[in-house]
C-alpha cells in the first residue's frame, strides 16, 4: 500500500544475512528457535542473536524432509527438516545452536532428527501437558531454569538481571506494537492489510530485535498519519478470521485464494500470527517469572482443551472475532496436524452460528481448485447473508 | 416475437455432464443436458445451445447468464460465476421451499449443504478427495458388473442380503468386488453392500453440518433409487427428490441467481 516503512523493513531484511555473517565473524553467536514457547528474552539477554525458524508452502522442501521422517508428520515439520537438511537458507546457514520447545510432539521429533542426522547443536525446552496446574508450572519453571543454564554455558556468560529486564521491556514493546498493527489492519480506513502485518511478523523472525522495534514504532506512526476518512457506503465485504494450524512465512496458498476471491482477512488466532504476542505479562524479571508468564498466556493448540467453558484459547478466539468484526472463520488444518484437526469440531460447536469453514490441506498445489470452490462458496454464503434482503 | 428482458439462464459444467436451464420470468422454460467433453467452454456452450434450441431462443435473448460447476472458471459466455454449492441451494429452494438439507452427489464430488428458508447456504461440507460416493465410482461399478449405470440402483434394491464392502476407494473397491464375485456372492447383494457403504460415508459428511428436514437429493446420482434408499436408511430420513431431472438442480439454481442479479443490476424489473 506504499507505506515507506514497509519498504524499509524489506530493505533491512535484504541486508540481514550479510550482517549476521559479519556479526558471527566478530564472535557473536546465533540461536535459531522454534516454535511457540521459547523465551526469546533469555536468548537476547545473554547477548545471543535470536532467529525464529520455520517456514511453509514449499512442497519440494517437504519432500527433502520426508527422506528423514515419516510422511505421517505435518508438512510444517517436514519442511523445517528439509530446510535443516539442505542448509541453503541464508539464515539456517548462520545457526550456531537450535532451540526447540516440545509444545507439540512433532517439534520434539524434529529436534532429535536434526541433531542426529545433521549434527546441529540443539537444546530442548520441555512443555507440560497439564499447563494449568501447579505441578505444570513447577515443571516448566525447572525447564526454563535448565534452558537458561544451557544457554549460559553456550554463551559463556551468566544471565544478568539488568540485561534481562532490558530484554523484557524490548519484547514487551514488540508485542504491544504488533497488537496495535492488528488493530489498525482491521479498520476500514487503514492503509495496511492483514497480509502486510503478517509479512511484518515474518520480518521479525530475522531482524535485529532493537531495530525491529524501532521499525514497528515508525510503521505505527506512519499508519496513524495515513488513516483515511472512513469510506461511506462501502461494498459488502466478507470479513474472514483465520484459525487453526499455523500459516508460517512462505505459505500463501490459502491467503492468496481468499484474497483473489474478494474475501478480506481481518484477524487470526494463529500461533504464527497474533496469538504469539498476546497476554504475556512477565511479573517478575527472572527465569521463573518468565516461565509462569509463558505458561499463562493463550495456550498453544497442541495442548488439550481443558474445559470448553473456560479454555483460554476459545475465550481469546471469541474476543478477537468480536473485536475484528469477523463475519466468519476459516479454520485451516494441516494434514497430520492432529493437534488442530481434532479441535475443529469442538471449536465449531462452541462458536455456534458463526459461519465456519474447515480447510484441510498441505503444501502441495494439488488441492488448489478444491479449496477455491469451498472458499468461494463460503464467501458467497457470507455475502448473501449480508445482502439477503436484496437478493432473491 | 420479442423475448427481450425475460429470460435467464444457468449453465452448470460438471466433470461428467454439462447442464443448462432457461427461466422465463419465474418458470422453467427449457433445459439442456449432455456429456461434458474435455473443453469446458465448449461443453457449457453446447449445453446452453441445447436449451436455447429447445426454447427457440438466441443467446442474445437472454438477459443474464450465470455459470457454475467446476467449469465456471472458464465460462466466457456467462455474466457471472457462482459456485455449485450456492446454486444447488437456490435450485432446491426454488423447487421445494421447505428443503433445509441437500445431498448433492455429482460426477466427481459429493456435498452436504444446509440452507435456510430463503435458500441461502448456512453451512456445507464437501468430499472431493476421492471418488467414493460419486457418479464416477458408480460408473466403474456398472462396468465391473456389465450393467447399465441407470439400472444399478434397482438391481441393488432387489437384493436379498447385504454383502459388506470395506473399500470405498474406486481402485480397491473394484478388486474387492471381483474377489467377492469369485467367492460366489450374488451381484445384487454385492451392489447392495456398495450402496450402503457409500451411504455411510455420506452420513459422515453430515456429522459436521447436521441435518434437518426436508432433505433433498440432487446431482446425477440422485437418479439411483438404490442410493436414495440406502441414504434414507443411513441418515434415518425421508428424502424428497426433485420433479425435474436431479442433474439439473445446479443449473436451475444458477438461472434463479441470474434472475436475481438481473434484478439487482436493473436489467429486469
Ligand atoms: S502443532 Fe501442528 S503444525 Fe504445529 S508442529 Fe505440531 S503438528 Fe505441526
Amino acid at each position: 500500500m506504499g507505506l515507506k516503512t514497509l519498504d524499509k523493513i524489506t530493505a533491512a531484511l535484504r541486508s540481514r544475512p550479510l550482517e549476521l555473517e559479519q556479526l558471527r565473524k566478530e564472535g557473536k553467536k546465533v540461536v535459531g528457535w522454534l516454535a511457540y514457547n521459547i523465551p526469546e528474552e533469555i536468548i537476547y539477554a545473554l547477548g545471543l542473536i535470536p532467529i525464529r525458524v520455520g517456514q511453509g508452502g514449499d512442497g519440494r522442501l517437504v519432500e527433502v524432509g520426508a527422506r528423514h521422517i515419516s510422511t505421517k508428520n505435518c508438512v510444517f515439520v517436514r519442511q523445517a527438516l528439509g530446510q535443516f537438511a539442505e542448509k541453503t537458507d541464508p539464515y539456517i546457514q548462520q545457526l550456531d545452536l537450535v532451540a526447540i520447545d516440545a509444545t507439540c510432539i512433532q517439534l520434539y521429533r524434529l529436534e532429535e532428527l536434526i541433531n542426529f542426522y545433521f549434527e546441529y547443536k540443539t537444546v530442548v525446552l520441555g512443555v507440560p501437558r497439564n499447563f494449568a496446574s501447579k505441578e505444570g508450572h513447577e515443571y516448566f519453571r525447572k525447564e526454563v531454569e535448565f534452558f537458561t543454564t544451557k544457554l549460559e554455558e553456550f554463551a559463556g556468560v551468566t544471565l544478568e538481571q539488568s540485561k534481562l529486564e532490558k530484554a523484557i521491556s524490548l519484547y514487551d514493546g514488540i508485542r504491544e506494537a504488533i497488537k496495535s498493527l492488528y488493530h489498525y489492519q482491521s479498520l476500514d480506513n487503514a492503509p495496511l492489510s492483514w497480509r502486510d502485518v503478517s509479512s511484518v511478523i515474518s520480518a521479525g523472525y530475522n531482524l535485529d530485535r532493537q531495530n525491529y522495534l524501532e521499525l514497528l514504532q515508525e510503521l505505527i506512526a506512519e499508519v496513524e498519519e495515513n488513516l483515511t476518512e472512513s469510506p461511506a457506503g462501502k461494498e459488502i465485504e466478507a470479513r474472514i478470521f483465520l484459525s487453526g494450524s499455523l500459516i508460517p512465512p512462505g505459505d500463501t496458498k490459502l491467503v492468496d485464494i481468499i484474497e483473489q476471491l474478494g474475501g478480506r482477512i481481518v484477524g487470526d488466532d494463529l500461533w504464527s500470527g497474533l496469538n504469539f504476542f498476546l497476554n504475556l505479562e512477565i511479573k517478575e524479571s527472572t527465569p521463573f517469572g518468565i516461565a509462569d508468564a509463558y505458561l499463562d498466556r493463550v495456550p498453544h493448540g497442541s495442548l488439550p482443551y481443558l474445559d470448553l467453558k473456560s479454555d483460554g484459547r476459545l475465550a481469546n478466539l471469541k474476543h478477537h472475532l468480536h473485536e475484528f468484526g469477523a463475519d466468519g472463520i476459516i479454520y485451516h488444518t494441516l494434514r497430520y496436524c492432529d493437534a488442530f484437526t481434532f479441535k475443529a469440531g469442538e471449536t465449531k460447536d462452541v462458536l455456534g452460528k458463526l459461519p465456519f469453514l474447515e480447510i484441510h490441506t498441505e503444501y502441495s498445489g494439488s488441492d488448489f481448485e478444491a479449496i477455491r470452490t469451498r472458499v468461494e462458496a463460503f464467501i458467497e454464503m457470507i455475502k448473501s447473508k449480508k445482502e439477503i434482503a436484496e437478493l432473491v | 416475437m420479442s423475448f427481450i428482458g425475460n429470460f435467464f439462464a444457468g449453465v452448470d459444467v460438471g466433470s461428467l455432464a454439462s447442464k443448462s436451464v432457461i427461466l422465463k420470468d419465474g418458470d422453467i422454460f427449457a433445459t439442456g443436458l449432455l456429456k461434458s467433453g474435455v473443453n469446458s467452454v465448449e461443453s457449457g456452450l453446447s449445453a446452453l445451445n441445447l436449451a436455447l434450441d429447445a426454447a427457440g431462443l438466441k443467446k442474445e435473448d437472454l438477459t443474464y447468464i450465470v455459470g457454475t460447476g467446476y467449469g465456471r472458471v472458464s465460462a466466457p459466455y456467462a455474466n457471472k460465476a457462482v459456485t455449485e454449492i450456492t446454486c444447488h441451494a437456490k435450485g432446491a429452494n426454488y423447487l421445494h421451499p421447505t428443503v433445509r438439507t441437500i445431498i448433492d452427489m455429482g460426477g466427481q464430488d459429493c456435498k452436504a449443504i444446509r440452507i435456510d428458508e430463503d435458500g441461502a447456504v448456512v453451512d456445507f461440507a464437501m468430499n472431493d478427495k476421492c471418488a467414493a460416493g460419486t457418479g464416477r465410482f458408480l460408473e466403474v461399478m456398472a462396468e465391473v458388473f456389465k450393467v447399465k449405470l441407470e439400472d444399478l440402483g434397482d438391481i441393488a434394491l432387489s437384493a436379498t442380503d447385504t454383502v459388506p464392502m470395506s473399500s470405498t476407494c474406486t481402485v480397491f473397491a473394484e478388486s474387492e468386488t471381483i474377489s467377492l464375485v469369485a467367492r460366489g456372492e450374488k451381484p445384487e447383494n454385492i451392489l447392495n453392500g456398495i450402496h450402503h457403504s457409500i451411504a455411510n460415508r455420506i452420513a459422515g459428511l453430515f456429522s459436521r453440518v447436521g441435518i434437518a428436514s426436508d432433505v433433498f437429493f440432487s446431482g446425477g446420482v440422485a437418479k439411483n433409487t438404490g442410493m436414495k434408499s440406502a441414504i434414507e436408511q443411513a441418515l434415518k430420513v425421508t428424502i424428497v427428490r426433485p420433479e425435474i431431472d436431479p442433474q439439473l438442480v445446479g443449473a436451475l439454481g444458477a438461472a434463479v441467481i441470474a434472475r436475481s442479479f438481473a434484478k439487482k443490476e436493473g436489467l429486469w424489473a
